[in-house]
């Protein structure tokens, strides 16, 4: 029973951490005028999950050597990856209102140079070969660190991924997991008429890596997820997680034309209002 | 700059040498192998490039510290960038034309973007593969280099000189590419205990009317070149600019106050390699009569390696035109 209302504890605690992600998130795109909205709200219970329950991390130390890793290879979801490490306390909310800011560490896409952020990424098709070399970082050291790289799917048509794919499953890397965010929309249209990934568990199945497929909004699957890996032993864990591009704003739902636009001060006031209502 | 003129020792000779048979991309390899007796950090990253890169005797003594990733660059550039993330010092093996183009967005933002500790060591640069052809010919990678901020690039003339540049990287932050021969032999041009630093260029010959700048396999050409120059009245100095970036000023800016006129020779496109680099920098301190051997705007045809350079431009003969024609 105390177990059960403990779950209800933390759900309720990540799904208010993920409104606040958006949250944040839109203000972060606001200050910077325009920017990556559908791909960072999208992402919101995913890395309110893995902040607030997965991550063995020390914002206070962030270069903890033992800590887990993240890499959002999706760089240009950076103003989600920003609002996770401010309320996660790696630097304080007031830097939100600094993205693409003169000088400011917190530009279109992640900098490593930024407290919490383990790798520079934005072209695409890099994050799953560099999680794999933390993830053999780790073997090689004896340490137990984990390394967790989030995906988007358009960001898999870049040849590199499949690489990275067979190279973890033969490593047989148990200590790396990928998250896909699986909106189904990039920069010009749906991921299945620009250049379709399907069948996406039957690919990454087929090379070797263990997989779950979830609802990456539900709080619930993905912390069970997040908590049952690696998903399989001696397999690096592939999770699929179902998405919607512009999760929570209804004008920015499920189409390309906002992966990327600008953010007025109006558009930033409805979407807000749309967050409080759904609270 | 250091006076290797007298370096000779009566020290036995190393076990690596006679391993490496005058191979730098051999010597390379025997260098990380030692570093990793050494240092458990040191480990290698290998694109189906064991045997060509020497490391082998590793990965049977010690298996897992060679990560092999099969014939993915891309892949093996990033994976060395994480790994250097975790502390480890990886070193990134594979052939020039495919580690170096290939992957240039993984080098870029990966390596040197985020400034990771990773070594690349780049075996048969140039057109040393000359019965390759085209596709396996390395002509472009020192621009490349030279273009990224964080990186160090240096250029080996032989199998001693690549062993030591390799362990020299030990100490050295931030991401170096080695660029290395190919499967032929290499002319030694220095010896084999020489005493190597980053940085530092090598005067391998003194001489007050013209200068040699060469890098890589052009150094025994400017060596050949400056003793028959010497035969024509000539004095010849010639420089092992073996790093490229960063480049050593002084030992450039010298030679041009002291000498006639400065031949960069390179086996590398006229553009962007040493030649640039050393025109770039005399450009703005010292303006300088100069002349450039190295790689004209063409594909190489097929054939020896040795001919098809000189078909190309890049050997002694076309070194000692260019000073000559400075010299008179």
């Amino acid at each position: 029973m105390a177990e059960r209302s403990n779950r209800k504890a933390v759900l309720r605690r990540l799904r208010d951490e993920a409104r606040d992600i958006r949250r944040n998130s839109w203000r972060a795109l606001r200050a910077a005028g325009s920017g990556h909205v559908g791909g960072a709200l999208s992402a919101a219970e995913l890395l309110a999950a893995l902040y607030f329950h997965y991550l063995r991390v020390r914002p206070d130390e962030p270069d903890w050597p033992d800590r887990d890793r993240f890499v959002l290879s999706k760089g240009h979801g950076n103003a989600a990856l920003a609002a996770v490490l401010a309320q996660a306390g790696f630097f304080d909310e007031s830097r939100l209102d600094e993205f693409y800011a003169y000088e400011s560490l917190l530009g279109m896409h992640p900098d490593i140079k930024c407290e919490g952020v383990e790798m520079s990424t934005g072209g695409l098709g890099h994050g799953l070969s560099i999680g794999i070399g933390m993830a053999l970082g780790a073997r090689l050291q004896g340490k137990d660190f984990r390394t967790v790289v989030m995906i988007g799917d358009g960001e898999l048509q870049e040849g590199s991924n499949w690489e990275a794919a067979m190279a973890a499953a033969h490593m047989s890397l148990s200590n790396l997991a990928a998250i896909i965010d699986y909106n189904k929309v990039q920069q010009s249209g749906h991921v299945r008429d620009r250049m379709a990934i399907e069948p996406l568990a039957d690919k990454w199945r087929a090379f070797g890596w263990a997989v779950r497929e979830i609802d990456g909004h539900d709080v619930g699957e993905i912390v069970d997820a997040l908590d049952a890996l690696p998903l399989e032993e001696d397999k690096p864990s592939f999770v699929v997680a179902h998405t919607v591009k512009g999760k929570g704003a209804s004008f920015a739902e499920d189409t390309y034309l906002w992966h990327n636009n600008a953010v007025t001060d109006e558009i930033y006031e409805r979407a807000l209002e749309e967050l409080e209502a759904s609270a | 700059m250091n006076d290797t003129g007298n370096g000779a020792s009566d020290a036995p000779e190393p076990e690596w040498v006679g391993l490496a048979a005058n191979q730098s991309r051999l010597s390379f390899g025997l260098a990380v192998t030692e570093l990793a007796e050494r240092d458990e950090s040191v480990v290698a990253v290998a694109a189906d490039t064991l045997d060509l890169i020497g490391l082998r005797t590793l990965m049977e003594r010690r298996p897992e510290r060679v990560i092999d990733v099969g014939i993915a660059e891309q892949n093996a550039m990033g994976i060395a960038s994480g790994l250097a993330t975790t502390g480890m010092h990886p070193y990134v093996c594979g052939y020039a034309p495919f580690i170096a183009a290939r992957s240039m967005e993984q080098l870029r933002n990966d390596v040197d973007y985020a400034n990771q500790r990773v070594v690349i060591g780049a075996a048969c640069s140039g057109i040393s593969l000359a019965v390759s052809g085209g596709t396996h010919h390395a002509v472009e990678d020192i621009a490349l280099m030279r273009g990224l901020p964080n990186m160090t690039v240096i250029v080996v003339a032989d199998a001693h000189q690549g062993y030591h540049a390799t362990l020299a990287t030990r100490d050295h932050d931030g991401p170096v590419y080695i660029r290395l021969g190919g499967r032929a032999i290499e002319t030694p041009a220095t010896p084999v205990d020489t005493d190597y630093r980053i940085g530092r260029a090598d005067l391998l010959r003194a001489g007050g009317d013209v200068t040699v700048i060469a890098c890589g396999c052009m150094v025994p050409e400017a060596v050949s070149a400056a003793e028959t120059l010497a035969g024509r009245g000539v004095d010849t100095r010639v420089i092992d600019m073996h790093t490229i970036k960063p480049l050593d000023r002084d030992a450039v800016l010298v030679a041009a106050a002291e000498t006639g006129g400065i031949v960069t020779a390179e086996e590398h496109r006229l553009t962007g390699g040493l030649g640039g680099a050393v025109a770039e920098l005399l450009a703005e301190e010292h303006p300088t009569r100069m002349r450039f051997v190295g790689m004209p705007a063409e594909y190489a045809v097929v054939g020896p390696t040795a001919k098809v350079r000189d078909r190309h431009g890049m050997s002694a003969r076309h070194i000692v035109a260019a000073c000559l024609s400075l010299a008179g």
